[in-house]
């Protein structure tokens, strides 16, 4: 109920927890974050730097999760073989209740990847391969970034916003699963401040 | 525009609710209705409307679909002594809205079919002599509704005497007919259910079923595509998909034997169901190509965006099209798996003297998009269970010769094809066409007699 309460607040939440940049700010209104914030910089950091490629840390997270990796939600970073990565973070209400981001980069490509589809039909195992963010809703400009809003997304974005951009030739996103006690709008809304709020971390040389 | 419950839910009386709008009220706000210049006619058929609008959408053809509708069921409880009673105070209030309106879009469309328990219950040998008998499935022309592969278990198979479906562009007038049936029918008539929605008529903007949506705050509305016919944005009503006029007439396309005075001759079958549609899913699993796969048929051709995809007859799917598609791509589409049962398969000469090509559609589908939660009012709502939320959905209303006709049409939505054949899915498998977004919740065969035998039919032959 606690959880629901903060889900419920407006931009209250700003000064909670998920949003460390808005601490000091006494207006309600945030202020445009210019840093990672420092409790969750060290992660960004060290995954910026186990990759060699810049990474896009959040300053702001929809309540009541945070982006702290390695911290109370988060819920596991992959790392594949061609370095591309995803980093994600899950508030859980038990029966169906989620709050759950996703952030990818995908360093030195800017096409779209593609994911497997497994079915078995008549007995047949049928095996597709289909573009992992699919039917694009136009451009949003937030803050620096450009990014392409995608409606269907594939594997863990499936059920999520998602919104895609390039960045120095590599392919970045971050996405939001549409659920209870979450809106559609209110995904967007989500995406369209933590997109605005990116801020680059590059890798410590 | 946001709803509060009240505006969206109407308690109480089977009356209050049939004098009530509901969300609905918002249909007339949301859209204004263009006049129709049809001429009022009285048809022996009870099912058609006159001097639909049909424009062109994107190339095609389309009916432009009525946009209110409200389906009032009910339990006949006039006591066995009073039904010819009763049939002659239906017949007066009918034949009294025939006077007051037209049977055009801004008139009534008003339809009064006739369920199995009826027959069965209170006209049992006059209905063993007079009911129609589908020559080619070797049962009765009505028989009772099914539980399909893809229909969950908890579908309910309902039990209704009589159905009264009420299409306007002016809701006023439904309202004004429904209420007067009721007012006139008290203790001969007990309504069960009353299940209302809308349909969009494509006349720019953001459309009404996303419109209607999105005020009712139901999940997935956001991603409805503007100006989009019904939910699941494309648009249904094309007149190629559509059954010429007379083609469900009971006698038209020779299914049917009318028996010894063909009572029924000018009648129809009509099944009615409600479904209710996942909208989330549809949007956010399903791109666009798949959707068109799903809708339509694997790898159809299709531009990006297109609302109205052609379907001539000359394109219509044959069996062996399905079965290709099926070994191929592990999926069936909607209407290509549904064409090989519900269009004619040779040229038919109609015994109205019609040509009726091959690849010509069969039903003549009346469905049209609804909040309700699964209907606007019941009369049992825990046997109904009826939900508080408005919840994105249809009242599945199609008219077809026979109840097997109807079921051949739904088991091939399914994989099963005219001649037998199984493609084999898990119910509800995505490769199923439209199945795994679709939840059915009820379902009813119902007779629809010609006008002339509309009002408890067969009674004054009880004797």
């Amino acid at each position: 109920m606690a959880a629901l309460a903060l889900l419920a607040s407006g931009c209250s939440e700003s000064k909670s927890q998920a949003s460390p940049e808005c601490r000091d700010v006494m207006t309600g209104a945030c202020a445009a974050p210019t840093t990672c914030p420092q409790s969750w910089k060290a992660g960004w950091q060290r995954l910026a730097n186990r990759l060699h490629t810049t990474v896009y840390c959040p300053t702001w997270m929809p309540s009541p999760i945070d982006a702290k990796i390695g911290g109370q939600w988060d819920n596991g970073i992959s790392v594949e073989k061609d370095h591309s990565y995803l980093v994600s973070f899950l508030w859980h209400e038990p029966p169906s209740q989620d709050v759950h981001v996703n952030f990818r980069g995908y360093p030195g490509r800017t096409k779209i990847p593609r994911c497997e589809d497994v079915e078995v039909v008549g007995g047949k195992v049928r095996r597709t391969t289909m573009p992992c963010f699919s039917d694009p809703h136009g451009k949003r400009r937030l803050g620096g970034i450009t990014a392409t809003m995608y409606t269907v997304n594939r594997g863990v974005d499936q059920w999520h916003i998602l919104y895609a951009w390039h960045d120095h030739g590599s392919l970045y996103a971050v996405s939001e699963h549409v659920i209870k006690p979450l809106t559609y709008a209110k995904v967007v809304s989500n995406l369209d401040r933590m997109v605005r709020g990116l801020v680059r971390v590059k890798p410590a040389t | 525009m946001k709803l509060t419950r009240k505006q969206l839910l109407v308690g109480g009386a089977a009356g209050a609710a049939l004098g009530a709008a509901g969300i609905y009220e918002l249909v007339d706000k949301l859209a204004d209705s263009p006049p129709s210049d049809a001429v009022a006619a009285r048809l022996p058929e009870q099912h058609l409307v006159d001097g639909m609008r049909v424009e062109k959408q994107e190339g095609v053809e389309v009916v432009v679909p009525l946009r209110h509708h409200e389906v009032v069921t009910a339990r006949v409880v006039a006591p066995r002594g009073q039904l010819l009673d009763a049939r002659a105070s239906l017949a007066a209030v009918l034949a009294k809205l025939d006077a007051d309106f037209s049977s055009t879009p801004d008139g009534l469309g008003l339809t009064v079919a006739w369920g199995l328990p009826y027959f069965q219950n209170h006209v049992p040998a006059a209905a063993g002599v007079h009911l129609p008998f589908d020559r080619r499935a070797r049962k009765p022309a009505l028989f009772d509704a099914v539980r399909f592969p893809s229909d969950p278990d908890d579908t309910l198979l309902e039990d209704n005497d009589v159905a009264f479906l009420f299409r306007s562009d002016n809701e006023e007038n439904i309202r004004a007919a429904a209420t007067e049936i009721a007012d006139r029918m008290k203790g001969a008539l007990a309504v069960t259910s009353i299940r209302k929605g809308f349909a969009g008529q494509m006349d720019g903007g953001k459309g009404l079923p996303k419109e209607m949506a999105t005020a009712a705050g139901v999940p997935g509305a956001d991603l409805i595509p503007d100006g989009s016919e019904l939910f699941l944005g494309f648009t249904s009503t094309q007149r190629n998909t559509l059954g010429p006029r007379r083609i469900v007439n009971f006698e038209t396309l020779g299914l049917v034997d009318l028996g010894p005075r063909s009572y029924f001759h000018g009648g129809t079958h009509m099944h009615l169901s409600h479904i209710f549609e996942d909208l989330e899913a549809w949007y956010l699993n399903q791109d666009f190509r798949d959707r068109v796969n799903t809708a339509f048929r694997p790898r159809l051709p299709v531009r990006p965006g297109t609302q109205t995809v052609p379907q001539p007859p000359s394109r219509a799917s044959s069996e062996s099209d399905v079965r290709r598609d099926y070994d191929r791509f592990g999926a069936i589409g909607h209407s290509s798996s549904l064409q090989p049962a519900s269009r004619l398969q040779q040229d038919v000469r109609g015994s109205d003297g019609t040509l009726y090509a091959k690849g010509t559609a069969i039903p003549q589908r009346a469905d049209f998009n609804t909040l309700d939660n699964p209907f606007f009012w019941s009369a049992d709502p825990k046997r109904d269970r009826m939900g508080e939320e408005p919840a994105a959905g249809l009242h599945f209303v199609v008219f077809n010769p026979t109840s097997d006709d109807f079921h051949r049409n739904r088991l091939a939505m399914d994989g099963v094809m005219p001649g037998g054949e199984k493609l084999v899915f898990a119910p509800r498998a995505a490769g199923q066409g439209f199945n795994s977004i679709l939840r059915t919740t009820h379902r009813q065969n119902f007779l629809v007699p010609p006008r002339r035998h509309r009002s408890f039919p067969l009674v004054e032959l009880k004797s």
